[in-house]
């Protein structure tokens, strides 16, 4: 028999908590606010062998851009199984990374480094993901456990882990300036409440 | 803590901006000590091999490839010479449980900041194992 696991009922309350964690990250980072409310839209998940499409391109109108991915596990014993629970992938178009690590007062960087750029993209999936593991845990759910970062240009070749029970994900899209200039994909499967 | 604060800070972070970062917020609060980088806690292990009496503090990140900070201080500890070094996690992961983890692990962990910090707070913690311009 196909055995399906549980699948999470609460993707909108994660995008919630992925949202204020996000603002407020911005706020403590750079005194940065966005200039309008970020727009969340639930999408299918596009599977690709196993992985979750993650295309840089299709959220910047075909212009170049950094992908960063990190993977949400349920415990220790899961991310040595490689036993995805979650997803989170941030898109920044190559044309503003560099300003917007500059506004985030991180040190200038090189903007003719692809392996600059891809690490600063890298950096920012980093301390988005850790404050969206904060906020979950924060809200009474088990601490889950984080991977590195991975970065790609453009999009992901051969796709992100994610939750085999998950067919959602939900795209977040934040405005500086009045333009679009950050969108976080982010999935999860059913995680547990702390007792 | 003999010459502890006159020691290297060995700064293990796969990020190159946050290093880079790191090692800026420190120059500019005033920090003489020199600086030594590692991407990996793999990395960090060789430089220990090699630099192990200049290093006087490990800032250390939790998240990285092949070796994560966690596996370098499960790995650190079992050696007693390298796990009497002061190691400060700087990490994205900031949950209580995350600190209670880390100190389970090494039981001598000096400090736990969480990213993003402010110069402030990341002072408070590295202050006793640093060398400060107005110190001298």
């Amino acid at each position: 028999m196909f055995f399906l696991g549980k699948k999470n009922k609460e993707l909108d309350k994660f995008a919630d908590l992925l949202e204020q964690g996000t603002v407020a990250l911005f706020k403590e980072r750079g005194d940065l606010r966005f200039s309008s409310d970020p727009v969340k839209s639930k999408r299918r998940i596009i599977e690709f062998e196993g992985k979750m499409r993650a295309d840089g391109m299709e959220k910047f109108d075909n212009e170049p851009t950094y992908v960063s991915a990190v993977n949400f596990y349920a415990s220790e014993r899961d991310m040595e199984k490689k036993k995805t629970l979650g997803a989170l992938v941030v898109y920044v178009e190559q044309s503003y990374i560099a300003k917007m690590m500059k506004l985030l007062k991180y040190p200038p960087i090189d903007d003719e480094s692809d392996a600059a750029m891809q690490d600063s993209c890298g950096t920012l999936c980093n301390i988005i993901s850790g404050r969206f593991k904060s906020e979950i845990s924060s809200a009474g759910y088990i601490e889950l456990e984080m991977s590195h970062f991975m970065n790609y240009r453009n999009s992901a070749f051969a796709g992100v882990d994610f939750c085999f029970n998950e067919f959602d994900m939900c795209e977040i899209s934040f405005n500086l300036d009045n333009v679009k200039r950050l969108v976080i994909d982010m999935t999860m499967g059913a995680v547990p409440k702390l007792r | 803590m003999e010459e502890l604060n006159h020691g290297k800070i060995l700064v293990v972070d796969d990020s190159d901006l946050e290093r880079e970062l790191l090692i800026e917020v420190l120059k500019g609060a005033g920090v003489q000590n020199a600086f030594l980088q590692a991407k990996t806690g793999e990395e960090a292990i060789e430089i220990l091999g090699t630099h192990f009496k200049e290093v006087g503090l490990i800032l250390l990140d939790w998240q990285m490839p092949k070796m994560s900070g966690m596996e370098f201080m499960e790995a650190v500890v079992k050696v007693p010479q390298v796990a009497s070094k002061a190691i400060i996690m700087v990490t994205a992961s900031g949950t209580d449980e995350n600190k209670k983890k880390a100190w389970a692990v090494n039981p001598n962990l000096v400090g736990y900041v969480v990213k993003p910090y402010t110069p402030e707070s990341l002072l408070d913690v590295i202050y006793p194992f640093v060398q400060l311009k107005s110190s001298d």
